[in-house]
Formats: structure tokens, sequence, C-alpha cells
């Protein structure tokens, strides 16, 4: 059995927001929420700016899971971090616990208490039906269940943000490192797709000023 | 082929740059595939910009969480648990060895008025809403544990929806009426010299002996103190902090909060069982003086003689003067 993992490669991750923005459309998430973020550090500072893609990382030792207090979290088969909205009460204690910010809660009622917690599904839905009308509702599109991996990384335009089988996913990470040498742009082949290497890059910089 | 060769002339020339010695751009300090630098760097939520940020998440990996996990699900819900628990055992063998604590004279038929309306008013509010704060945030922390053994995961889902609905509707009412019971009491719960006596006997709650005080023993002033102000104050401003997530606090703000919180109450809940038991079945006459404001006369000579003879000087009757000194201020 797979257990899927997502993995961004930060040597490739142009902060595009492309997996942001294929998330949010792919499951209609509601306003204020992100099921996936993009951070970067050291932004502007020539030669060491790293961005990289981040959501629920579908822990093995969820924090979500073990301060749940109405225990609303499950794993399914494939590893993936899964909850029940029609039980979640709101109470925000995942999004305490949680290392990466992931579940999230939309502002309901007068006084604006938390609704029911969303998060990333790994584009595996919920306890519904699958791909039923009220899993989409609930949890957007569950495309594990069409033989399909997440969007986010499916659709990423460098191949920084991979999902799926963490086997398969090291494999390839694997050949990576063993191929490539150097950092950040010269990894995703700038010769291949501008020619000239930093010569030419180092003039298109200066004729943009 | 191409490729293999550029890699292995840049090999070539940042060995040939290190062993000379220039390093005039940046070094590389890591390996380039190596990105525990990255994810370093990130924890600490240095020089990193996040392209959404919520105002109660400016850091996108957060080590605190961790913290907060372990304190919660550990002493809080294990040692909480038992300290509860334990206080519980020991008021029922207090019970049985100590027995109901009686008037030793007989009831005279003269009440004198202990507490007024709307200090009753105000406690009972209090107590009203300590027991339904009380009872929903146990469910929070142990129902999990407890009662979804009992009833399913479906029908806890629905009664711990309710908790929390109450809890956060009530924990303000709470906060409120505590302000004023505080307000109310704190005069004659300062301290007054007679109250080292009643520390010297430990209240006589073993001996059996009455220790002679002023409106509130030390033993109520204790729980005035330690429970209504400084445990109230306490749930009661983390409380606010918890329940109005959208005023600027950070998820580290909140954790914080909420340890702060969740151990404040269950020390406050321990105590409050002692301050339960003696009030109602603990002790004749008690529970009385809090649902009518009056107490037999027996009671108030037994148990507050000092606080007998002023009410009775205020009253007209011949009072004994107390021997015990008394600050001024103190009513």
């Amino acid at each position: 059995m797979a257990r899927m993992k997502f993995l961004c490669d930060t040597e490739r991750c142009i902060e595009c927001n492309g997996c942001v923005t294929a998330c949010k459309n792919e499951h209609e998430v509601p306003w204020g929420i992100q099921r996936r973020r993009v951070v970067t550090i050291n932004d502007g500072v020539v030669g060491q700016e790293k961005s990289m893609s981040v959501a629920c990382m579908h822990c093995s030792d969820a924090p979500c899971m073990a301060v749940c207090p109405v225990d609303v979290f499950y794993r399914t088969e494939d590893g993936v971090v899964l909850h029940d909205k029609d039980a979640c009460i709101g109470c925000g204690y995942c999004f305490y616990a949680c290392p990466f910010g992931a579940p999230q809660f939309p502002q309901e009622g007068a006084f604006g208490q938390r609704g029911k917690m969303d998060k990333c599904t790994f584009c595996a839905g919920g306890p519904e039906a699958d791909g039923s009308d009220a899993e989409f509702e609930k949890y957007g599109r569950n495309r594990l269940a069409e033989g399909k991996l997440p969007l986010c990384a499916e659709m990423c335009s460098t191949k920084a943000l991979l999902g799926g089988d963490g086997t398969a996913l090291a494999d390839i990470f694997r050949e990576r490192v063993v191929r490539r040498g150097g950092t950040g742009a010269e990894l995703i082949g700038w010769n291949t797709a501008y020619g000239g290497g930093e010569q030419k890059r180092e003039q298109t910089r200066g004729g943009d000023k | 082929m191409c490729a293999h060769l550029i890699v292995m002339l840049r090999t070539a020339l940042l060995a040939a740059v290190l062993g000379l010695g220039w390093i005039a751009a940046p070094a590389v300090s890591a390996p380039p595939d190596n990105n525990a630098d990255v994810y370093r760097a990130v924890r600490e939520g240095s020089a990193q910009s996040i392209t959404f940020t919520a105002p109660a998440d400016q850091m996108l990996i957060q080590s605190e969480g961790q913290t907060w996990r372990q304190w919660r699900n550990g002493p809080i819900t294990q040692i909480g648990g038992w300290v509860l628990a334990g206080v519980f055992i020991a008021l029922v063998l207090f019970r049985l060895i100590r027995g109901k604590i009686k008037l030793e004279g007989p009831p005279t038929g003269r009440l004198i008025q202990r507490f007024t309306t709307v200090e009753r008013m105000t406690h009972w509010t209090v107590a009203g809403t300590f027991v339904l704060l009380a009872l929903t945030g146990l469910t929070l922390l142990f129902g999990k544990h407890v009662v979804i053994p009992l009833i399913g995961y479906s029908a806890f889902s629905w009664l711990a929806a309710l908790a929390k609905n109450v809890h956060n509707f009530i924990g303000p009412l709470f906060f409120a009426a505590t302000l004023v019971m505080i307000a109310l009491f704190v005069r004659d719960n300062l301290w007054q010299s007679i109250d080292a006596l009643w520390i010297r006997k430990a209240g006589g709650l073993l001996s059996g002996e009455h220790v002679p005080s002023w409106r509130f023993n030390f033993g109520e002033k204790t729980w005035f103190w330690l429970g209504v102000t400084g445990l109230g104050l306490l749930v009661g401003i983390t409380g606010l902090v918890l329940d109005f997530p959208g005023y600027g606090q950070i998820r580290q703000d909140m954790q914080l909060a909420h340890i702060l919180h969740a151990s404040g109450a269950l020390i406050f809940m321990a105590l409050s069982l002692g301050h339960i038991y003696i009030g109602s079945v603990g002790m004749e006459g008690a529970l009385e003086s809090m649902k009518t404001g009056y107490v037999d006369e027996t009671w108030a000579k037994e148990h507050h003689e000092y606080w007998y003879r002023e009410a009775k000087g205020a009253t007209g009757a011949a009072p004994a003067a107390p021997t015990g000194a008394r600050p001024s201020g103190a009513h």
C-alpha cells in the first residue's frame, strides 16, 4: 500500500503560487482559507532566496489527531490524514498544535466564532461516498478516488512540488540529487530555457533597470 | 554528456576556488541538495515572507504547537484528572472520618443576616456559571477518553458542540459576575490578626475545635483570594483571549492562554470541590446561609464568633467585646 507524501524541492520552487491557485480552484475553497501556501525565505537576497510550498503534511504522528477533543481525524490506507466535518466542533485545538498551519477555520455567527475546520485532503475528500456532491461540498474533489494525484503537485510548473507514494517520490528526488549540481535557477535549466547561462542572465537584469 | 562535463568542470572550479581561498561570492554553506538550513530558518520564522498570512498565523512552520500538545495531552490531562479524582476521594474520606459538622448547641431560632440579596444573587450567578463551565470544560478535556466509549462518536460530537458553545457564551458572564463578587467581598476578606489563630489550629478542621473569626475565617479567605480572585481572574482573562480569536492574538498567544486556562481551571475545580462540600453536605446551616441570607445565632456564634458579637452589637443586644484586635478599615 502506498504511503502518500508531499515533497517540495526548494531548489526548484519559483514562488509562482500555481499550486495555491490550483488547489483553491479545484476544491472551490471558501474565501479566507488557503489549504496550501508558499513561503519564501531571504526574499530578494540574491543566491539565498528559497521558496517552498507547504500544506497539510499528512503526518504519521499527526498532532491534530492527538489533540482533537472529538476525534474527528482518521488516516486512510494511503496514509492520508482526513477529518469528519460533521463532527468538528470548531474548537481550534488542531490549529494550535499543527506545525504547518494547515487547519483553518471560516468565521461564523455574530461573534466570528470558528466554523468547521478546513484543511488539505491530499485531494482525497472525506468520509462521504467517493465523488458525491456532499463530499465535494465539504472537502472538495476526491481525485485519489479517480486515480489521480493532488492537483497542486500535478500542476507545478517546475515540478518542485511532488505528491504521491513516498517511495516513488524518494526515487525521483534521489535521482535529481545525483544528477544536478549548483543551486537555484541553474537546476531547473536556465541554459535550456534561455541560453547563455549566467552572463545572459546578468545582461537581462541590467537591461531591465 | 555535455551536462556531465559542465558538472565536472564546475566541481573542479569549486575545488580550485576553495583550495586557493578565493571566496568572494557568498559561500555555499551546505550542499546544494540539503535543505536543512532552509527548514531550520522557516521554523525559526527568520527572514521569511509568506504569500498568504492570517493575523493569527505569522509563522509557517511553528514548533510551539508540539510543546502545547505535550502539555495539554500530558500533565494537564493526566495530572489534572488524577488531582480532581484525588480531591474527590479525600472529601469522601473526610466525610466518613469526620462526619457532617453539626451545630453543637441547640438553634435559638433567632436569625442574623449573613448575606444580602445582591451578594447572594452574585454568588449564585458565579456558582451556576462555574458549574456549567466546569462540566463543559471537562467534557472537552476528558470526553474523548471517558464519554466517547460510553455514548459513541456521533452523539459525543453533538454533546461537545453544545459544550463548546455553552462554554464560550457563559464564560464572559462568569468573568463579569466574578468581578462583581470580588468587589462585594474584598473588604471582609482582608487580613485580620485573628486569622493567625486559624492557621495555627488548621481551622480546627481535624480537631473539631471552633476557631473564632470575623465574618470570614481564613479558610474562606484562602478560597476568596486563591480561588475566586486569583484563579477566577486567570481563567477569565485567558478565557477571553481564547474566546475572541479575532483581536490580533497569534497562535502562540492562544497556546499559552490555553495552558494557563486549563491548568488554572483544574486547580480551581479541585479547590471548588472543597468549597462546595463544606457549603452543602459538609456543614449544617452553611447552605441555608447562602440560600436565605440568614443564619441562626448559634451557627454564627460557633463558626464566626467575632462577627456574631459585632452583629449582636449592631442590633442593640449587649455584646461582649471581642478579644482580638482588628484592623481599621475592615468592618
